[in-house]
C-alpha cells in the first residue's frame, strides 16, 4: 500500500511539473501583457515607460529565467505578486479559498442527495414511466448551461418578489442565515447538474450488481426486497460511485466559474477569470495549480479509496 | 360664518405641522450608510493620476480633495460653480497667466499629517514631469493638461503659484475635474496603488479586492458638519444583470454612473416606481477613428464618406435605444458649454436626410476611386465588450449601403491601445470620456499632433494654430466662436467622426438626498453633501 | 456501421445467419430506447436547422432595426427581438450552425486524437503508454472549462481558436476512454488467434481491435458533444469564445440580455432554451447508445 501511495505522489508530482510548464507556457502564448492593460486603463501608450514597468515586474528578463524563478518561489513558498494588485499573491488568494471550497463541498452533497436516492429508486422501478421521468429530469439538469439557471434564478427572483439573495459575501459568523440562504441557491444550482452523473451511475451500477446471482440467491432465500437492495446491492455499487464523485468534484470547478460569476461569490473560479483578463501571472500561474493540485489530490484520494474498497486493484499493469 | 375655535387650532397646529415636515425635508440628518455600485475591481486601486478610468476615479472621490471642484450640489460644470476645497480663495493675475491659489489651513491628511502647499506642488510637478520633480508616476495619462505651466511655487505654507508659459483660461477648470486630486507629499505614489492617503470626507478602511471597498467619516474632515454619512460601501458586481438587479432589489443604493441605459431605466421604474432617476449627459462620447497614415484612410474623401454614411440620429436609436444625443467634438449644449447648437449641427455630416447624405458618401467615395465594380473591402476593430460589438455591427451595416464592405474584428482589451498606437487597424469604433468639459483638455489630448491619445494620428497645422489659439483666447465670446469653429473643422477633416454623446440614467433610491448627478461622470460623487433620509 | 457485442456477432457468423438491415436495427432501437429516439430525434432536428439555417431564417440575423427593439414575439418577430432589433428567432436558428460546427469540431477533433492516442498507447503498452498517460493526465487535470479559459485567451477570439481550445481538453477523455476499451479487448481470444495467426500488429490494431471500439467511442463523442456544446456556451458568456458577429447561443445570453431580461425575458429563455434542448438531445441519445453498445450494461 505504501509503495501505492507513493508512485501515486510521484506521478502526482510529475504531472504538475508538466501542468506548470503547459500553463506557464499557454499564458504567455496570450496576445498582451500585464504591462498593455495597465496602458489600456490608463487610454494611451508610452515605448518609454512601458520598458520601465516591465523591468519593474521582471518581464523584460528571458522566458526561461522567469519559468525558473517562478518554480523557486514555490519551493520557498512565496507565490510571488500580483501584478494587477501590488500585492502578495498569496494574500489575496487565501480569502477567495474557503469560499470555492464551501461551494463545492455543498454542491457535492447536494449533488449526492440528490443523485443516489434518485439512481436507486430510478433502478428499482427500471423502465417504468417514473424511471423515465427521473432520468429525464436528472439529464435535464445536466443539459442546462449552469450560468443560465442561476441567471433565471436571480432575474426570476427579483422580478416576481423583488429580492436576491445578498450580493456581498456574508460570512457564517456574521450573519448564519444570510450566509445560508446566499450558498443555498448556488449550490443547489451546481448541485443539481452533478448529480446527474451521479444519479447514472448509482442507477447502472445497481442494476448491474441486482442482476447478479447471488441477489438472485438471497432473494430466493426468502429476505425481504428492501433489505437484499439495500444491504447487498449499495454495498457493492458504493465503489463506482465513489469513483464518479471524485471525478465530478474536479467537473463542479470547472462549473464554478460561472456560478460564481453570476451569484457574484467571491471565490477562486471567478477571480481566476479576472486575473485572466488582466493577465495577472502570477495569479493565474497559481490558481491554475491550486486547482490541479486539488483534482490530482481528489483522485488520489478517489484511487485510494478505490483500492481500499476493492482489494483486486492494484497500479500497473 | 364663523368657524368653530377648534377648527381654528386644528388648522393651525396642521400649518405647523406641514411647516415642520418641509423643513425635515430639507434638513440633512447624519449618520447612515449607503451601498454604491461599483461596476468592476478598482483598476489600480486609487492611483487616479495612474489612470483613466470612472472605476478608479469614482470610488476615489471621497478619499481625496481637490483645490477647487465644480459644486457637488448643483448640475452644471461652469466656472461660475467652481468651490473651493483645499483652496480657499484663488485669483488669476498677470492677463491669464499666473494662477495664485490661498489654501485652506488646518486640513489633515487622514494620516494626521498636515496639508501644505507642498503637496500641491509635489502633485503638479510630478503630474508635469518637471526635471525636479521628487516623484515619477508609472503612468501618467493626462501629462499634456500641464505642458503650458512653467513653474509651480510654494513660497509659503499656504500659497501655490501656477506660473504658465502663455495665458491659458482653461486651466481652471481643469483642476476641478475628478481626474486632478491632490496626493500627499509624504506617501510614495505607488502606495495609492494599494491604499488612499487622502484629505476628502471619507477614510478608506477596507478595499477587499473584487468584492467592496468600505469608506469610514472623516472625523477631522475640514468642512464642519460634514459629511453627513457615518460610512460607505462601494460594491464590485461585474455582472450586469447581478448589479442591475441588486439595485432593484435594494442591496445597492445608488447606481454606477453611466452604467444605466434608457431601457434599464424604464425597466427599473417599473419595478420600483419610487425610485429617482435623473437622465445626465456623461461627457462620454462614441466616435470613429481611423487610421490617417494608411490607405485607404489616408485620403480624406474616404474618411468623410465614412462619417457620411452613418446616420447619428438612427445609431442613438438603435444602439442606445434614444438614450444619447447628437453633438461634435464637444459636448452639446445644454449639457456643455462649447457644443455646437443644434442648427450648427444639421450642417455636418450625418445629420441630414438619410438618403442625401448616403448620395453624398457615394459619390465622395466614388471621386476616390471606389465603386461597385472596385470595392473597398475593410476590417473594422472594435473592443470585445457587448456595447462596443453591437456600435461597431451598427456601423457596418450603415457602411455596407454606400458600398464599403467591413468586417468585424473583435480585439481584446489587452491589445487595443497597443494596437491603436502602432497603427495595426484600419478603422475601428471608440468611446472617449472627457475628464472635464474644456475644450483644452479634448483638443490636446484628442487631436494633438503626437498626442498619444490622438489614436487616429491625425495631424494637422492648421488645427494645432487654432487649438493654441482659443487656448489663449481670454474673450469668452471669441472662445466659443474659435471653439466653435475648431469643432466644425474637425468634423469637415473627419479626423474622428463624432457619433453621439451618450447620456445615463442616474438611479438612486429615494432615501438618498443630496446626490447630484454632474453632466460629466468623473467629476461627482465627493459624498460629503449626502446624506440619508430613512 | 453498427457494432453488436463480440459474441452475437461471431455466432451469427458461424451460424450463417443474415445481419439485420439498417432500418431493422433503427425500429429496434426506436422501440427499445424510446428516450434515445428523443435524443436523436432532437440532434437531427438541430443538425437539419443548422444546415438550412437560411431557409429557415426569417431575417437577417446580424441585420439591426431600431425601430423593433425589444419587440415582443409575435407575428413579425416570432421569438421577439433584440434591444437592437435583430430577430431572436433567426439568431437562435443561425446559432444552431455556430453551435453545431464548434461543438461536432471540437469533439471530432478531440475524440478523433485522442483516441488514436489511447489506440495506441494502449495497443502497445510499455513505456509508451505509460509517458502517454502522464501527460494525458496533465492535460486532465484541469476542469474542462478551465483549460479552454486559458487557451482561448491565449488565442484570442474566433471560431478556429475557440474549437481548438474545447478540442484539446477533449483529447485526454478520449484516450482514456478509448485506452480502456483496447486493454479490455486486448486480450480476447480471437486478438490472440489473430497474433497467432501471424498478422502485424498494426492490422491487427486498426483491423480488429479498433472496429470494437466503435461502440465506446460512439458514446463517448454524444457525452462530449454536449459538454463542448456547454463549453461553447459558458466560454461566449463570459466573452471569450465565438465573436461576433456570428450569433452564438452563449453570448446571446451575457450582458445585453441580462440587462433587458425584465422588460423582454425572452431575450434570455429561448437562447437557453436551444443549448437546454440541444445538449439535453445529445445526452439522451448518448445515453441510449451506451445502453445499447456497451455490452456490460446491455438489459437482460
Amino acid at each position: 500500500m505504501k509503495t501505492y501511495i507513493a508512485q501515486r505522489l510521484g506521478i502526482g508530482l510529475l504531472t504538475l511539473l508538466g501542468m506548470s510548464i503547459v500553463i506557464f507556457g499557454m499564458l504567455r502564448l496570450a496576445p498582451g501583457d500585464i504591462v498593455d492593460i495597465l496602458f489600456s486603463t490608463g487610454g494611451y501608450v508610452n515605448p518609454v515607460e512601458r520598458v520601465a514597468i516591465e523591468k519593474e515586474l521582471g518581464l523584460d528578463r528571458p522566458v526561461w529565467v522567469q519559468y525558473l524563478e517562478w518554480m523557486r518561489q514555490i519551493l520557498t513558498g512565496d507565490l510571488g505578486k500580483s501584478y494587477r494588485y501590488d500585492l502578495p499573491a498569496w494574500e489575496i488568494i487565501r480569502p477567495l479559498i474557503p469560499v470555492t471550497l464551501e461551494l463545492a463541498i455543498l454542491s457535492l452533497i447536494v449533488s449526492v442527495a440528490l443523485g443516489v436516492p434518485l439512481g436507486v429508486i430510478s433502478a428499482v422501478r427500471q423502465d417504468t414511466p417514473l424511471d423515465y421521468a427521473l432520468r429525464v429530469f436528472s439529464l435535464a439538469g445536466l443539459s442546462m448551461p449552469s450560468f443560465w439557471l442561476g441567471m433565471v434564478i436571480i432575474l426570476g427572483l427579483v422580478a416576481w418578489i423583488g429580492w436576491i439573495p445578498p450580493v456581498t459575501y456574508v460570512s457564517p459568523s456574521e450573519n448564519f442565515w444570510l450566509h445560508a440562504v446566499q450558498f443555498a441557491l448556488p449550490s443547489l444550482a451546481v448541485g443539481y447538474r452533478s448529480s446527474a452523473l451521479i444519479m447514472r451511475i448509482t442507477r447502472s451500477s445497481l442494476l448491474e450488481v441486482m442482476r447478479e446471482d447471488y441477489i438472485r440467491t438471497a432473494r430466493a432465500k426468502g429476505q425481504s426486497g428492501s433489505v437484499v437492495i439495500w444491504r447487498h446491492a449499495l454495498q457493492n455499487a458504493i465503489l463506482p460511485v465513489v469513483t464518479v464523485i471524485g471525478i465530478e468534484f474536479a467537473f463542479l470547478i470547472g462549473g464554478l466559474v460561472v456560478t460564481e460569476t453570476v451569484f457574484n461569490l467571491p471565490g477562486l473560479a471567478r477571480f481566476l477569470v479576472e486575473a485572466i483578463l488582466w493577465r495577472d501571472y502570477p495569479i493565474v500561474q497559481n490558481l491554475v495549480m491550486f486547482i490541479a493540485i486539488v483534482v490530482i489530490v481528489s483522485n488520489l484520494v478517489v484511487d485510494m479509496l478505490y483500492g481500499f474498497l476493492d482489494p483486486r486493484v492494484r497500479y500497473g499493469h | 360664518m364663523r368657524r368653530s375655535r377648534i377648527v381654528d387650532a386644528a388648522l393651525s397646529a396642521l400649518a405647523v405641522l406641514a411647516a415642520a415636515s418641509l423643513a425635515s425635508a430639507e434638513t440633512p440628518k447624519s449618520g447612515g450608510h449607503l451601498n454604491l455600485m461599483q461596476r468592476e475591481d478598482l483598476s489600480q486601486g486609487f492611483a487616479v493620476h495612474e489612470t483613466s478610468t470612472i472605476a478608479t476615479s469614482f470610488p476615489s472621490m471621497p478619499c481625496f480633495n481637490n483645490l477647487v471642484v465644480f459644486d457637488q450640489t448643483k448640475r452644471a460644470e461652469t466656472v461660475e460653480n467652481l468651490v473651493g476645497e483645499l483652496a480657499e480663495k484663488w485669483s488669476w493675475q498677470d492677463n491669464y497667466r499666473n494662477l495664485v491659489f490661498f489654501l485652506r489651513r488646518n486640513v489633515k491628511w487622514h494620516d494626521g499629517q498636515p496639508f501644505t502647499s507642498k503637496d500641491v506642488k509635489f502633485t503638479f510637478d510630478m503630474l508635469r514631469e518637471a526635471p525636479d520633480a521628487p516623484a515619477k508616476l508609472r503612468i501618467n495619462p493626462r501629462k499634456d493638461w500641464y505642458t503650458n505651466v512653467e513653474a509651480i511655487e510654494a513660497a509659503d505654507p499656504y500659497t501655490v503659484v501656477f506660473r504658465l508659459k502663455r495665458p491659458q483660461p482653461g486651466l481652471l477648470v481643469m483642476l476641478a475635474s475628478g481626474y486632478t486630486p491632490i496626493y500627499a507629499a509624504h506617501v510614495n505614489p505607488a502606495a495609492y496603488r494599494t491604499g488612499c492617503i487622502g484629505t476628502g470626507p471619507f477614510k478608506m478602511k477596507e478595499w477587499r479586492k473584487g468584492e467592496f471597498v468600505d469608506y469610514v467619516k472623516n472625523p477631522d474632515y475640514f468642512m464642519k458638519g460634514r459629511p453627513y454619512l457615518d460610512s460607505l460601501r462601494y460594491v464590485v458586481i461585474k455582472e450586469r444583470g447581478t448589479r442591475t438587479a441588486a439595485l432593484q432589489a435594494g442591496q445597492l443604493d445608488v447606481s454606477f454612473p453611466g452604467e444605466t441605459t434608457k431601457t434599464a431605466a424604464e425597466q427599473l421604474k417599473k419595478a420600483v416606481p419610487g425610485l429617482v432617476i435623473t437622465p445626465v449627459a456623461q461627457a462620454v462620447s462614441d466616435n470613429i477613428i481611423m487610421n490617417t497614415k494608411k490607405p485607404p484612410f489616408d485620403n480624406l474623401k474616404v474618411r468623410l464618406a465614412v462619417s457620411y454614411a452613418i446616420d447619428r440620429k438612427a445609431l442613438i436609436s438603435a444602439v442606445h435605444q434614444g438614450g444619447a444625443v447628437p453633438g461634435a467634438s464637444q459636448q452639446p449644449k445644454p449639457y456643455g458649454v462649447w457644443g455646437l447648437l443644434e442648427k450648427d449641427l444639421g450642417t455636418l455630416p450625418g445629420y441630414g436626410k438619410i438618403e442625401d447624405m448616403r448620395a453624398q458618401a457615394r459619390k465622395l467615395l466614388a471621386e476616390a476611386g471606389i465603386t461597385p465594380q472596385n470595392p473597398l473591402k475593410v476590417e473594422m476593430s472594435t473592443r470585445a465588450i457587448a456595447l462596443y460589438v453591437d456600435m461597431a455591427s451598427f456601423v457596418i451595416n450603415e457602411l455596407k449601403q454606400v458600398g464599403i464592405e467591413a468586417n468585424l474584428k473583435q480585439v481584446e482589451t489587452a491589445q487595443c491601445h497597443s494596437m491603436a498606437n502602432r497603427g495595426e487597424y484600419q478603422i475601428g469604433d471608440n468611446l472617449t470620456g472627457l475628464g472635464v468639459d474644456e475644450p483644452d483638455a479634448n483638443y490636446y489630448e484628442n487631436y494633438a499632433c503626437g498626442s498619444p491619445r490622438n489614436y487616429s494620428q491625425y495631424c494637422s497645422e492648421e488645427v494645432m494654430k487654432m487649438i493654441e489659439q482659443q487656448s489663449q483666447e481670454l474673450n469668452p465670446q471669441k472662445r466659443l466662436a474659435l471653439v466653435a469653429a475648431l469643432q466644425k473643422k474637425v468634423e469637415a477633416d473627419a479626423a474622428r467622426p463624432l457619433l453621439d454623446w451618450r447620456l445615463d440614467y442616474f438611479t438612486v433610491w429615494p432615501y438618498v438626498k443630496g446626490m447630484v448627478p454632474h453632466d460629466n461622470i468623473y467629476n461627482f460623487g465627493r459624498m460629503a453633501d449626502v446624506w440619508r433620509d430613512k | 456501421m453498427a457494432t453488436r457485442p463480440l459474441g452475437v456477432e461471431a455466432a451469427s457468423v458461424s451460424l450463417g445467419l443474415r445481419r439485420p438491415g439498417a432500418w431493422t436495427v433503427l425500429a429496434r432501437f426506436c422501440r427499445k430506447k424510446p428516450l434515445g429516439a428523443i435524443g436523436g430525434l432532437l440532434m437531427v432536428v438541430m443538425f437539419l436547422t443548422a444546415v438550412f439555417a437560411n431557409q429557415l431564417a426569417t431575417h437577417d440575423p446580424i441585420a439591426t432595426d431600431a425601430g423593433q427593439s425589444l419587440a415582443r414575439p409575435g407575428p413579425d418577430h416570432w421569438l421577439g427581438s433584440d434591444h437592437l432589433g435583430r430577430d431572436i428567432y433567426s439568431r437562435v436558428v443561425h446559432g444552431a450552425r455556430v453551435s453545431l460546427i464548434v461543438g461536432l469540431a471540437s469533439t471530432l477533433l478531440g475524440s478523433v486524437f485522442g483516441g488514436i492516442i489511447g489506440l495506441l498507447s494502449g495497443y502497445v503498452g510499455g513505456k509508451t503508454d505509460l509517458i502517454t498517460q502522464r501527460v494525458m493526465d496533465i492535460l486532465q487535470g484541469l476542469p474542462l472549462l478551465v483549460l479552454a479559459l486559458v487557451m482561448s485567451a491565449a488565442l484570442g477570439p474566433s471560431i478556429p481558436n475557440v474549437v481548438l481550445a474545447i478540442s484539446i481538453p477533449i483529447i485526454p477523455r478520449a484516450a482514456r476512454v478509448i485506452r480502456a476499451s483496447v486493454l479490455s479487448i486486448r486480450e480476447m481470444q480471437y486478438v490472440e488467434a489473430a497474433r497467432a495467426v501471424g498478422l502485424r500488429h498494426v492490422r491487427i490494431a486498426f483491423r480488429h481491435v479498433l472496429p470494437n471500439t466503435m461502440g465506446p467511442f460512439i458514446v463517448l463523442c454524444t457525452a462530449q458533444l454536449g459538454s463542448a456544446i456547454l463549453v461553447e456556451a459558458a466560454l461566449s458568456f463570459l466573452g471569450l469564445g465565438v465573436p461576433e458577429p456570428y450569433p452564438s447561443w452563449g453570448r446571446m445570453l451575457s450582458v445585453s440580455a441580462a440587462e433587458y431580461a425584465q422588460k423582454a425575458p425572452w431575450l434570455v429563455l429561448f437562447p437557453g432554451l436551444a443549448i437546454s434542448l440541444a445538449v439535453f438531445g445529445s445526452n439522451l441519445l448518448g445515453d441510449a447508445l451506451r445502453d445499447t453498445l456497451d455490452p456490460r450494461l446491455r438489459g437482460a
